[in-house]
Parts: C-alpha cells; structure tokens; sequence
C-alpha cells in the first residue's frame, strides 16, 4: 500500500478534541468499572468512540487478563477518562497477565470479600447509629467500582 | 459512524419527476414489504434448494466448525427448520428474524431474480452478509480465537470458487452460502453499498445500486482513485483477498432500489423552513462523492455539509485553514479540493483566500500560518503559545507515525473529511457571542500572561498589546416570511420546527411620527394628571385617618401628629392653589384634577378636610371653571358628588362669598346657560340662591343688600331661568324650598307664576 503521510493538521488546539487520537491505541475506563483497551478508529461530535481489536482487561491486584472483544462502540457519556498508549512502553510495566479463567475468578474472589468487609462495616455502623449510603444504591448501575 | 441514508435531491417537491420516482420507488418499496413481492415461486422451495446448496458447501468444507450460523434467520419463521436438512442443526433457531425480514425476500429487485432464479439473489445475500462484521458476529460470542481478527473475512461463494486461504477463515460463524435473498435486510444492503467500494468500480453504471445521481455508493469517480488506497476497505480486502462480486445486474427499468429513501419531508424547503437538509443536521459526511477545485459545487444535499449557513466567520476561518492544509501536505487526490462551502455563496469572498503558491507539491513542514487562520476564535497569546510548541513537536511526530500506519490496515476508517465535520462541530461550540460570559477564566487567564509578560519585556522590547478580538457571531434573526400567492386571500404558512405555526396575525400599525408625538403628549398628560391624583389621595387619606390614629396616640405624640396632619392638609390645598395667590385655586390645575373622574371624587373628599378659606376657594373655583368641567363631565356624571360637600361649604361661606361666588357661576357672557344646563350647576345655583334667601330671612342686617350685586345677580338669574328653554334646563339634584321666597322678593307676581311653572316643572320632574 502507498503511504500517505497525514498532515499535521490541528484542528483545536488549545481544546480537547479526539481527533487526533484516531487510529491509536487507547485505554477506554468506563463508568460501570470496566478497562478497554483499542484502537479508537472513530469519533463523533458526543464522543462515542468506535474501538477495534478491543480487549477488556480486568485487573486484580497485580495481575490482569484480557478478554478480546472484537468491536466496540461506546456511547460517549459512558466514558470516565481514556488516553493512548504508547505502544513501546505498553509491555514495560510490572503488572503480569493471566488466563482469562484465573483473572475472572480472583475477581469473583476479591468482590466477595469486598463485599463482605463492606457488610460488616456497614453493621457495625449501624450499630452506632450510622448509615452510610452504600455506593450500589448511589450508582445509576449498581455496580461495585473496581480500585 | 452510522452513516445516514441521503435523499435525492429530486425528492424536493418541487420537482414533479422526482416526486414521481419516488413514488414509484416507494411503491415498489411496499410491494415488496407487505405485498406478494415480485417473485413468483415459493419461498419455501427456494429455501430448500438453498438448504441442500448448503449440504454442499457444509461437505466441501469438510467439516469446518461452523460455530453457529451467524445468520439471526434463515428466511424466518418455523417452516424453515423442518424444511432445512441436518445442517439446521448447527444452526440456531432462525425464528429470531421477524417476517418482514421474510417478505423482504423479494427485495432483490426483479432484474435481479430474473437471472437464474435465485442465484445471483443467494450469492448476493452471501456477499453482503459475508461483508459485513455485524451481522456475521450476530450468531453471539464465539471462542476467542474467532474474534482477534476484528472484522471476520467475507465468505466464499459455495457454487463457484473458494480460495483455500478463506476456508480457514470462516469458522467465525459466516453465514454459509445459501442464505435465503430474505436476509437481504435493509441495513445490510446499506452496509454492502457504503463498504463494498472497489467492487463497485466494476459495475457499468446502469448499475442497480447506483442512486438517481448517477454515482455509485461510494465515490467512483477517477479523481478519487487514488484514494481508496487509503480506504480501509481496501487494505483489507488486499490483505485478506477479494470475494468474488456478481457480475452487474440491469434492472428492467432502471429503477434506483438501493437508496430506499425515506419518503421526502412534507414541508417544502422553500416554504416556511429553512433549506431542507436532505441529510438531516448531525450526519456525519459521506464519502465524498468527488472534489471540484472550483466553486462549482454539486448542488446535491450529499455534498452540502450539514451546516446552518448562520455558522459564519469562524467557519469560513477553519475552511480556509483545511484548505491550505489540504494543499500543502498534499492530499493524493486527483484534483485538490477545498472542502464544501456551508449554505451557498455568502463565503465566496473567503473563498478567494487561498494562495496560488501553496498550490503543488506538498512539503512535510508543519505550516505555521495555516494554525493562524484556524484559531481566530482563541486568546492571540494562547494562540502564539500554541505556535511555538507546535514547531518544537512538529519535526518528531511525523516520520515514526507514518512508518505504524503504514501496516495498519483499518487506518483512515474516518475519513479527513469526517474528521473535519467533528471539528467544525466542536468549533462551532466555541463560537460565542460574548466570551466574557462564556469563558470567563480563558480569558482572564489569557489577559493575565499577556500582562505578565508585558510587564517582564518592558524596556527590553516592546510589544504592542493585542487586543482580544474573539469572532461575534452575529445573531441572525431569520424571519418568516409567509408564501403568498397573487391574488389569493390570505398566506400560505407552513410549520415547521423552525417556524411554528402563529397563533396571532399581528398587524403593526405604523403611525407618523407627529401623530405619535401629540399621542404620546396627551398621554403623558394624562399620567401626569392622575399621578398627581394619586398623590394626592395618598396624603388625603392620612388626612382622614388622621382622627383614629391620634386616639391611638399617646399624649407626648400627638402634638406631633397633630403637626404632620396640618403639614398634610397644607400640601393638599397647595396643590390645587396658584403659585402666587394663596386664596385662589389653579384654574389650570383643578380643571385638570376635575378631568378626571378619580379627580373629582378626590376634590369632593377633600374638601371637608381643608379649613373655611380653602375650600371656599375650591368651591369658587369650581364655580369658574363650571361650563368646561360639566363638559368634561359628560361622561363620567360625577360632579354631583361634589353637591354635598359643596353644600356644607356654601352654607358657611359669608354674604360677601356668597355673592361672589354667584358671581363666578355667572362670570363669563352665556356662563350661566351652560351652567343651567348641567344638574350640578343647577344644584349649585339653588344652592346658593337658597342660602342667600336663608340669610336674607333669618339673619335680617345681613349684608347681602349691602351692595347691589347680590340683587343684580339674582335678577339675572331670574331672568336666564325665565328664558331658558325648559328642555335645556337640567333637572338639580333637589330643590331647596326656599327658592321661591327668594324669587319672591326680586320679581313681580307674572314672572313669579313663570319661574314657579318652570322650576315646579323641574322640581316635579325631580
């Protein structure tokens, strides 16, 4: 294939724009918790991003696996942050990857004892009086962030 | 990005063929979705048939784990499985896909189904559901393996060739070959034109995908060959090989079937909207059809960018800056073409921008000038700022970032001109009418460093201060103005969005300008007036409350009350008194308060309030001025409130203001026949005459003999009643009793029988 070279061609500087992120390599954080990793090969005018080659990768503790799931388009206000990734320093971290099965279990295990701390916090608040509200009642979706 | 749909630009009422086109079109449309559809034979034998081609395939591919037809329905409905031999059991059940996927069988248009029956339909359908990573993914989440490849390679054809390198790829769940034509849905038939570029180029132009315009689907045109290298769609059809296209299909009559429009908007563009957008506002360009360098545009709504053509300077800004853009990096295209004009010539003198030498052969250099134009709408430090970091980041980025997207093969799946439709809508949120208000802290945060930076090159070099100068986009009002045809009676208004439907026809009657200044005079005397009513009610009112409050008082205070009270009374009368004279009343000022009736009812509580010598100057007054109130008292008749208070008045006036005050009712010549002819002045007159004959009879060295102006007074009054007509003499209010005591005294027995007829008269008629 002929190269083509792309101008350099600002569009909004000085502003937040995806433009020029097309065709990279990005990490997609979504509000219900979920990490997306892509090749953001569309935007529009609300930030719904098309990624391709998309993979979603769970992270526990310091391990992380991978599930590939082709293409994604995620509706914009879904979106809490993403940025690109440099793809030479994407293999230097210390985070090590494994089999999807392993990864999804130790999550299953983490949210279970999260849960549970989360329980008998709340009953001991209770117990002096105190509720808190309990952040699957805040969130829209219910959903238990992932730190 | 989904792309839209782009209606014709026949689809305009205006013209009758392309109503007529599209009627037809539209018919067909129905014919074929809830109609008997143009095929003649069963369905469900061309399921069959299919079904055993697909045994066929099923056994030439050894065995392939066909994870699932990806297909959702092989021509819908429960029939199909009994019908479809043991390969239905791989497949899922087809009873997800609704009929009228079904009846779409006959969507393939008749030219189509005229070759062979059904076959080109199948391998048609295959093709475009094969093309298309949607439907093929459709069959749910397969293994991971099938989805590293982010779009699934098309299938084979089963009857004719099948490339060995393409058996391995179509596990992922492809729809085999004999797919009935029904899953020709209308998306994957968008799919399919949108995407399936180059084997487009193949097709004669009697092509049945192509739409009314003449253009294929996708551009065709020679200046854009060059481009599809950069097509997505055509690094990986080189990367994973070419399905194998039908030859072209003639449709009998040439019909456009594949731009299924919707059917065109009721409102026409010329009427009552602004110019239709035949792509509705928020579609993200097509592919474009072709690039003209000069201003000859396409006048098809798929060329006009989705803009109001309100969007003005920044726009043309950024089109120019593109354009230059565009020039110097050298787009590989056939000819260089600007991007498309918003709404029409208003930007042509923008236009004439570009210079001729940026023309030619591109140069990798970051162009410095070009961000200038773009950023017209930023703070000129930011904008210097910007300059200066771009050229330190401009060398590095550029030859490492060629190198990667040369091997990416989805590269450029947006498009330049798509990116350019994002940033004008992300631009177009920055223009602002008054920056101050909408980006406070940009500004301020930019105004502060220009300072600063003042301040730290002062003496060393000075720079002149740049003001900011933000684009105003100017508000445009755009008006509508009804269509009305010669005449006809009345307008023709069409509601849309943008203009809703009146409810009010509102005329404006424009008046000139002397008219409005004597209008405008006259009504600011009258809010003169009653503003000075008001006023005065207002301390009237203390003044008469004045007597409850000061028993409410306390002793210490009510000295001080009793001060505020006379202050009060004093205001009052002085505003009804001439300025000089302090025992007579304004002439012009109570006829003024008296022209109103709120005026006059004040003047009747005021009185009792005001001490002796006031009011009996009130009642003089009022007695002048008596002819031109009682004419202003037509319609209001509210004089006669002023009988009582006018009466206690007069009961306690001296001989001396007695008589003057007779006087004043008679003052000017023919004075007393008006007054005569007004019931209040006739109320008044008795009045006085009867007090005049009451202090003649009970106080007897009164001095209303003194001078003998009572006595001419009186006869003269006697002998203005006597000539009055009786028609004209206004019944009073009442008549005192001793009137004729009084005439007694002045006439002679005849006009005493006379004046007591008429003034019987009046009194009876009471």
């Amino acid at each position: 294939m002929r190269f083509t070279s792309r101008p350099k061609m600002n569009y909004m500087p000085g502003t937040a724009s995806l433009i020029e992120d097309i065709d990279k390599k990005h990490l997609v954080l979504l509000r219900d918790g979920r990490t997306l990793i892509g090749f953001l090969r569309s935007i529009d005018q609300f930030a719904n991003l098309v990624l391709q080659q998309t993979v979603e990768r769970i992270h526990v503790g310091k391990r992380y696996g991978d599930i590939p799931r082709g293409i994604f388009i995620v509706r914009g206000e879904n979106v809490v942050l993403l940025g690109e990734i440099d793809l030479e320093k994407e293999s230097d971290t210390s985070l090590q990857q494994v089999c999807i099965e392993d990864i999804l279990e130790e999550q299953r295990l983490q949210q279970q004892s999260r849960q549970e701390a989360e329980k008998t916090k709340h009953l001991a608040l209770k117990e002096r009086g105190l509720v808190m509200p309990r952040p699957d009642i805040m969130d829209e979706y219910g959903v238990q962030h992932q730190y | 990005m989904f792309r839209f749909q782009s209606l014709d630009e026949d689809c305009t009422l205006e013209k009758e063929e392309g109503l007529v086109e599209e009627e037809d079109e539209i018919d067909q449309f129905n014919d074929d979705t809830f109609g008997d559809g143009a095929i003649d034979d069963d369905w469900q034998e061309e399921h069959k048939r299919l079904a055993e081609l697909e045994e066929r395939k099923n056994e030439g591919l050894g065995g392939l784990g066909l994870g699932g037809l990806g297909m959702g329905g092989m021509g819908g409905g429960d029939a199909s499985t009994v019908q479809l031999p043991p390969p239905a059991s791989r497949v899922p059940h087809p009873s997800s896909l609704p009929p009228p996927h079904h009846s779409l069988s006959s969507m393939p248009p008749p030219g189509l189904e005229d070759r062979g029956g059904g076959d080109l339909a199948e391998s048609l359908a295959m093709l475009i559901l094969g093309a298309d990573p949607a439907i093929a993914s459709v069959g749910g989440p397969t293994g991971p393996g099938d989805r590293s490849t982010g779009l699934p390679p098309p299938p084979s054809m089963p009857q004719q060739h099948q490339l060995p390198p393409h058996q391995q790829l179509t596990p992922s769940g492809l729809p085999p070959g004999p797919l009935h034509p029904s899953l020709l849905s209308y998306q994957q038939h968008q799919h399919l034109l949108r995407r399936g570029g180059p084997p487009m180029q193949q097709m004669n132009s009697h092509n049945i995908w192509e739409n009314n315009m003449g253009f294929g689907p996708v551009s065709v045109t020679p200046g854009l060959v060059t481009q599809m290298e950069d097509s997505p769609l055509m690094s990986i059809i080189k990367e994973v090989g070419l399905p194998n296209r039908p030859p072209p299909v003639m449709s009998e009559d040439g019909r456009d079937l594949s731009e299924r429009a919707p059917p065109p908007r009721s409102s026409s563009p010329v009427i009552g909207s602004p110019p239709v957008r035949a792509v509705p506002i928020g579609t993200p360009p097509k592919q474009p059809m072709s690039h003209a360098m000069n201003h000859h545009q396409q006048n098809s709504p798929l060329c006009r960018p989705p803009f109001p053509a309100g969007v003005g300077p920044v726009l043309s800004q950024i089109q120019r800056a593109q354009m230059l853009n565009s020039q110097v990096a050298g787009f590989p295209r056939g000819c260089q073409g600007p991007p498309l004009l918003p709404g029409g010539g208003g930007f042509r003198p923008f236009f004439g921008q570009p210079p001729p030498h940026r023309m030619g052969p591109h140069h990798n250099h970051v162009p410095c000038p070009i961000i200038r134009h773009n950023t017209t709408h930023l703070h000129p430090q930011h904008r210097r700022m910007l300059t200066q970091r771009m050229q330190s980041r401009g060398g590095e980025r550029g030859g490492r970032v060629g190198d990667w997207r040369s091997r990416d093969p989805y590269s450029n799946l947006m498009t330049q001109r798509e990116k350019e439709w994002v940033a004008k809508i992300q631009m177009m949120q920055l223009q602002s009418t008054d920056p101050y208000l909408d980006d406070y802290y940009y500004q301020n945060y930019f105004e502060k460093m220009e300072k600063r930076q003042e301040r730290d090159r002062d003496g060393v070099r000075k720079e002149h201060t740049t003001k900011l100068i933000t684009p105003q986009v100017a508000k445009l009002e755009h008006t509508y103005r009804p269509v009305q045809f010669a005449g006809s009676l009345g307008k023709l208004t069409v509601s849309s969005v943008n203009n809703p439907r009146k409810m009010i026809d509102t005329v404006v009657t424009s008046r000139t300008d002397d008219e409005e200044k004597r209008e405008k005079q006259v009504w600011n005397k009258r809010r003169q007036i009653l503003y000075t009513v008001e006023k005065m009610y207002s301390l009237l009112l203390e003044v008469q409350d004045f007597e409850k409050r000061f028993m409410q008082t306390p002793e210490e205070q009510r000295e001080a009350l009793l001060e505020q009270h006379k202050t009060h009374t004093l205001q009052l009368y002085a505003s009804l008194r001439e300025k000089e004279w302090d025992d007579r009343v304004s002439d012009e000022q109570c006829l003024l308060i008296m022209s109103v009736r709120k005026g006059k009812r004040l003047i009747s509580r005021l009185i009792p309030f005001l001490p002796p010598l006031q009011a009996a100057a009130v009642v003089m007054g009022i007695a002048r001025n008596l002819p031109a109130l009682a004419k202003k008292d037509k319609q209001d008749q509210a004089l006669c409130w002023l009988v009582e208070p006018v009466a206690v008045v007069i009961s306690s006036l001296s001989s001396a203001a007695l008589t003057d005050l007779l006087q004043e009712l008679q003052g000017s010549e023919g004075q007393l026949s008006k007054v005569l002819q007004n019931k209040f002045g006739v109320t008044l007159l008795y009045l006085i005459l009867s007090e005049g004959e009451r202090m003649q009879s009970s106080d007897l060295n009164c001095q209303l003999m003194d001078d003998n102006r009572w006595t001419e007074l009186v006869f003269s009054v006697t002998r203005e009643l006597l000539n009055v007509p009786p028609s004209s003499l206004s019944p009073p209010l009442f008549t005192p009793p001793n009137l004729l005591s009084l005439f007694s005294r002045y006439v002679d027995r005849q006009r005493l029988e006379l004046l007591q007829e008429k003034l019987q008269i009046s009194s009876l008629s009471r």
